[in-house]
């Protein structure tokens, strides 16, 4: 009884000891950190994996060469809503990184007062001018006259095809690309032809992912000339011919041969990679899963489905500083000169699909010779960004709510008259709900 | 505490074997515990803890639940009964809590039934119970990301296993995570084969426990395999089926975690298999507002409560 009982007192002891030293060097830890390195801490938050975080991973790396008197710690968080809100709450608590990637579409709500604008005598010293980028892009940044985000990319929609099938199902032109779609009938004749000759679906297309419905969905709306206004207190603005047409298109192509009706985002470029589709339609990103595969294929833009301009639905990569209850003048500084040198670097970034933002480099030789990531670039002028309102925008309810109507859409649960009804109902709903803006 | 004394293995009274253990002798000591000045100083850690992170969090939030709190705006202001007016109004708040209790019932019925037959089966006495009990109980260790990994895979529509195995007796594709009619089954599905392994522990030791002197007694009598289930076993598992279903129950609503992840955070196909929890997190971090979010969680809470006391009038009815 004795001996146990001493032996527990011991482990007691020894337990708290344990404690206390790790205590001690998990302080002395944090302390000797940025000492150890030498230089001004930079965090940096992104939320790119896979293909993107390894070129997100090359960017820093090369900022690192160019900076060693700068300690960047890059942390990379999982995208969507995960993301945006640990950096919501990061920046409500004052207590965020010195940098951090937000797509553009997301600066409704972080542009009001959870991000700094960006000092553009600042960014003039270092030799970047808003002139230096696509209109349609600044001005999906600016708020009220203030630049809130610095792009480093464009990414829209865009069509890969498999030059394999498209060319035995005789959709090539003589040059060997795509010979030109114009209209809806032509489109979906198109996916007819290659869905004869490939394994699979004769489009790749994520039916049962949000991401992938809202971006052809909000492409065709636009290029339907719809609109949508969302005011707070409601109720929502919204050309409702232009959605149910939208949405009738979406029906009719995930019709079980022309592209599936069930494969989830996922599913689509592997479907793509493994050369059992024709065509797959999602973001450029997607470029490396296909490189690596040595599938057959090449990209272009999106096509006029509807009118005469091609439309298309994009986000924007951008940076931006996220608002500190104490902002340390040296990190500042750095974070300018780390985000003007990812935006000098970003041909790398341009290989994994994106466009890059930044005119240096998107019409300098080496990106115009890049295939087949350059044949999309002038999707960059016909971009057309999500509706502004607190929850819209890439990984917002707003698209992962549509993505259920959509998904009712293409999966045929849903005609597009109720599909209309079912977006417009709930946007009114959400709207009464107030802003928390 | 006369009750652990008395409950010498009682038939009936639900696990009794590990209450029953080491009890005589402790009284005085207990009572020197208790009273004694050291006590405090023990569970003061935990005191602290509890009331740090739970106490104090259950209160911040109720007053939150009184005001516009935003999380990315710094003004606030107090609107009284307004969120909690807003929410019975507010028809995702109905639809979430209607899917949410549709599955606790729908998977609260296999969770118990099932979880009882593989325990019976067990218990027969079949050859190597050791694993076909670790083989039961393995999947409640995993990790809920790891489950739904894998059942991810085996859901996919057009390479998924289940519908391969459809496919050889000719049956068509299934969109278990794509069409709107399946969504919640097969959530239900996936914890079912998730969670019955803890369940189904329950009833074994339950079952373990009833005297192996009442069945010889009913052999001796002449009763056979059925009739001893149904008049010997079956009774004797009255308590620990109510144990089990409250706590399945309780489980049960709190449905967030698995479908959160096997629908990627978009609640499923028409938004079918969103549980008011997950409408709770949408509201407060994804849209940022933590006021109204806090008056959905605190009804939802509410809801809690009528359950559980309308469940412990039932099993009290029943005792008596």
């Amino acid at each position: 009884m004795d001996r146990y009982a001493m032996s527990r007192r011991g482990f007691l002891r020894a337990a708290v000891v344990a404690g206390g030293a790790a205590g001690v060097a998990s302080v002395a830890g944090c302390g000797s950190l940025p000492g150890a390195s030498g230089g001004v801490p930079l965090d940096y938050w992104n939320f790119f994996t896979g293909g993107d975080g390894e070129r997100m991973v090359g960017l820093v790396d090369a900022f690192r060469a160019e900076a060693p008197g700068v300690a960047v710690t890059a942390t990379t968080l999982a995208w969507g809503a995960p993301y945006y809100t640990k950096l919501a709450m990061a920046c409500a608590g004052g207590r965020a990184p010195d940098l951090a990637t937000l797509h553009a579409s997301r600066l409704a709500t972080f542009g009001a007062e959870l991000v700094d604008e960006w000092d553009l005598a600042e960014l003039e010293a270092r030799g970047v001018t808003t002139d230096q980028f696509p209109a349609p892009v600044v001005e999906s940044v600016t708020i009220d006259g203030r630049l809130m985000a610095l792009p480093l990319d464009t990414h829209p929609l865009v069509l890969f095809y498999n030059t394999d099938i498209c060319g035995r199902a005789g959709l090539l032109a003589d040059d060997g690309t795509l010979a030109p779609i114009q209209g809806a009938e032509a489109f979906l004749d198109a996916g007819r032809r290659a869905a004869e000759i490939a394994e699979g679906p004769g489009i790749a297309f994520g039916a049962a992912d949000a991401l992938a419905n809202w971006m052809l969905f909000w492409s065709v709306f636009r290029q339907l000339g719809g609109t949508v206004e969302l005011p707070p207190g409601g109720p929502a603005e919204v050309d409702r011919d232009a959605v149910v047409e939208a949405m009738a298109f979406m029906q009719t192509m995930c019709d079980g041969t022309i592209a599936s009706k069930t494969l989830d985002g996922p599913a689509a470029p592997a479907t793509f990679a493994s050369g059992q589709a024709g065509f797959l339609l999602i973001g450029p990103w997607e470029v490396v899963t296909a490189e690596n595969t040595g599938v057959p294929f090449s990209m272009t833009q999106f096509p006029a489905v509807f009118g005469d301009t091609p439309y298309v639905r994009a986000d924007s990569h951008s940076l931006v500083l996220p608002r500190q209850s104490r902002v340390d003048p040296d990190a500042r500084a750095a974070a300018y000169d780390m985000a003007v040198s990812m935006l000098k670097n970003s041909l790398d970034w341009a290989r994994g699909g994106h466009i890059p933002a930044l005119s240096s480099v998107a019409e300098s030789p080496e990106y115009l010779a890049l295939q087949p990531q350059s044949n999309y670039r002038g999707a960059a002028d016909v971009v057309e960004f999500d509706p502004s309102a607190y929850f819209s925008g890439s990984g917002s309810t707003l698209m992962s709510r549509a993505g259920q109507t959509l998904q009712g859409i293409t999966s045929g649960a849903l005609t597009p008259d109720a599909g209309a009804d079912d977006l417009i109902g709930w946007l009114d709903e959400q709207l009464t709900l107030g802003s928390p803006v | 505490m006369s009750a652990v004394g008395s409950a010498q293995n009682a038939p009936g009274q639900g696990g009794p074997a590990v209450l029953g253990a080491g009890t005589s002798g402790a009284a005085p000591r207990r009572r020197s515990l208790t009273s004694g000045r050291g006590g405090l100083w023990f569970v003061l850690p935990f005191m602290v803890v509890y009331a740090a992170f739970l106490l104090w969090p259950l209160v911040y939030g109720l007053g939150m639940s009184f005001f516009d709190t935003s999380l990315i705006s710094s003004s606030q202001s107090f609107v009284g009964l307004d969120n909690y007016r807003q929410l019975l109004d507010d028809p995702q708040v109905w639809r979430t809590l209607g899917i949410t209790l549709l599955f606790t019932v729908l998977s609260t019925v296999p969770l118990v039934l099932v979880a009882l037959v593989m325990a019976l089966l067990v218990h027969t006495g079949t050859r190597g119970q050791w694993f076909w009990r670790f083989a039961y109980f393995a999947p409640f260790l995993l990790p809920v990301s790891t489950v739904v990994l894998i059942w991810q895979w085996l859901f996919q529509g057009d390479f998924g296993l289940l519908n391969a195995v459809l496919g050889w007796f000719g049956i068509g594709k299934v969109g278990w995570t794509t069409d709107p009619d399946l969504a919640l089954w097969s959530t239900i599905l996936l914890t079912v084969w998730w969670t019955v392994g803890f369940n189904f522990l329950l009833y074994l030791s339950a079952l373990q426990a009833i005297p192996a002197t009442v069945y010889e007694a009913a052999a001796l009598d002449g009763a056979g395999g059925w009739r001893r289930t149904l008049s010997i076993t079956l009774p004797l598992l009255k308590v620990t089926t109510g144990l089990v279903v409250v706590l399945q129950v309780l489980a049960s609503l709190k449905l967030f975690d698995q479908a959160y992840i096997l629908f990627g955070g978009s609640g499923g196909p028409g938004g079918n298999a969103a549980p008011i929890l997950q409408y709770v997190y949408d509201t407060g971090f994804v849209n940022y507002r933590l006021g109204y979010a806090s008056a959905i969680s605190y009804a939802f809470f509410l809801v809690i409560i009528v359950i559980a006391l309308l469940q412990t009038r039932l099993t009290s009815r029943k005792e008596s």
